[in-house]
């Protein structure tokens, strides 16, 4: 019997993580570059019943959700003819030393040019390997090849914007700030493939779909009021197997 | 009288133990590849009344019932488009199998994901097994080729929490693997809600009895041997 309360509890707690997961996205909606969260679902342990009962009735203790990874669904190509605005088109990452002076990886491509003539991300985060244009360009005159070179109009290559791959991306760890830092569980980033290309005077839009997102917040809600009437119905159970005695 | 009693509350501990099994059920409505479970009720053995001096015999005498069987209904379910490439659902019978430390187990929850080793997991970072029992490859694009994963049959199908399942494999199964999509819970909302208001009814009417059986006793303590017939 209570059993069943802690079940239904534990499927209301997995609907809650999943609004959780949806709410992000929704805030998100509209974030360069940001990848909705896939959100996992799963039951949890069956123990037998025993009370009489035959061996193969058993009790199930309910669900869980967790967030498990990241679509890597590409998101819409959204012009802005800003010179530093990059899309990657494809999967990878531009990969950025953070003032801690570690490794992050990054597919927000809003750049600007900091004081010492570095590319930088809009935080200030430098690209690796590290881009320095010559004192008093600007950024109108920088173009940037779909490979990464970039250069002051038509001249000589100043460096190539090199993008990053890891074998898992689900097992990338967020660090808030559109940055990822690749782990044990995603594998260590190599240069992206070749289908990979950089898009200048773009930014990708986030993937999140609003129109998916608000339909399933409307399942998780209902989910998460069948889940109640069932803790509402075992709570009377009890109220009823109470009055046996009265 | 007391048989009664014990008969009663025997439905009543039976109509429990269905409220958990129905709890876990609405729990999992939106747990992908879920499978619901159906239990089955049976009367404990009947005892044949007879009368003692003639042998004539009366009549059977259920003492009560207990859940006998739960059977998890394996009825293939809708898929829905997610266009996650690691998606994957079955359509049609079959299972995904995933190499867990206790051996291989059984899934039809395909929501999938890779590993650093660019392997298809399960989303406890099991091992995805193809048609020939190795690991499944993601390939540098972030897509697995759903052809290659493998689709197996099983029997003496039982449940073990974390989407999976034990049984005796018994070769390829008929179902398709499609990547991008997602198989719903078996998970009925309306028929759970109706089965949970009718064990409801049935628990409340298992105290009724119990209630009743105990006025009757009363009275018998108290009213029979009064000098007035009443207490």
């Amino acid at each position: 019997m209570l059993e069943g309360l802690y079940s239904a509890a534990a499927g209301m707690a997995a609907q809650q993580e999943r609004i959780d997961g949806i709410s992000n996205d929704l805030a998100n909606a509209s974030t360069t570059g940001y990848k909705s969260v896939r959100i996992g679902f799963r039951d949890l342990l069956y123990s037998a019943q025993g009370n009489g009962a035959g061996p193969t009735v058993a009790a199930g203790a309910g669900a869980a959700a967790s967030i498990f990874g990241r679509s890597q669904e590409q998101g819409a190509i959204q012009t802005t003819d800003q010179p530093l605005d990059l899309a990657i088109e494809g999967p990878g990452y531009f990969q950025v030393t953070r003032a801690d002076g570690s490794t992050a990886l990054t597919r927000d491509g809003s750049l600007r040019l900091d004081a010492l003539g570095r590319l930088t991300t809009q935080d200030g985060d430098i690209l690796q390997p590290p881009i320095t244009v010559p004192r008093g360009t600007t950024a109108e005159q920088l173009s940037i090849g779909s490979d990464g070179t970039v250069r002051i109009g038509a001249g000589r290559a100043l460096g190539r914007i090199q993008l990053v791959n890891v074998p898992a991306p689900d097992g990338l760890q967020p660090l808030g700030g559109n940055l990822f830092a690749a782990n044990a569980a995603s594998g260590q980033p190599s240069a992206a493939g070749a289908s990979t290309t950089l898009r200048q005077g773009a930014l990708e839009g986030s993937n999140v779909d609003i129109g998916d997102a608000m339909v399933d917040m409307m399942d998780a809600q209902r989910t998460f009021q069948m889940a109640s009437k069932a803790i509402q119905m075992q709570d009377q159970m009890l109220e009823v197997a109470d009055q046996v005695k009265r | 009288m007391e048989r009664g009693l014990y008969i009663a509350a025997s439905g009543m501990v039976a109509e429990q133990m269905r409220q958990d099994q129905i709890a876990n059920d609405l729990a999992n409505a939106s747990t992908p590849g879920y499978k619901a479970d159906r239990v089955t009720q049976r009367a404990f053995g009947d005892l044949l009344l007879s009368n003692s001096l003639t042998g004539q015999q009366i009549g059977g005498l259920t003492m009560g019932v207990g859940l006998d069987r739960m059977a998890t209904d394996l009825t293939p379910q809708p898929l829905r488009d997610t266009g996650e490439p690691l998606d994957m659902a079955i359509a049609g019978d079959g299972f995904f199998a995933v190499q867990t430390a206790q051996g291989v187990r059984y899934t039809r929850n395909g929501q999938f994901s890779e590993s650093a080793a660019g392997t298809l997991t399960d989303q406890l970072g099991n091992a995805v097994l193809g048609r020939d029992g190795q690991p499944v490859k993601v390939g540098a694009n972030g897509q697995a080729n759903a052809s290659g994963v493998g689709v197996f049959a099983l029997t003496n199908v039982a449940k073990q929490g974390d989407n999976l399942f034990t049984g005796t494999p018994a070769g390829q199964a008929t179902g398709t693997v499609r990547a991008g999509e997602l198989e719903g819970s078996g998970v009925d909302p309306a028929r759970t809600m109706v089965d949970m208001i009718a064990s409801f009814r049935a628990f409340e009417a298992g105290q009724k009895a119990i209630q009743t059986i105990d006025d009757s006793l009363h009275k018998t303590a108290t009213q029979v041997a009064s000098p007035n017939g009443s207490a």
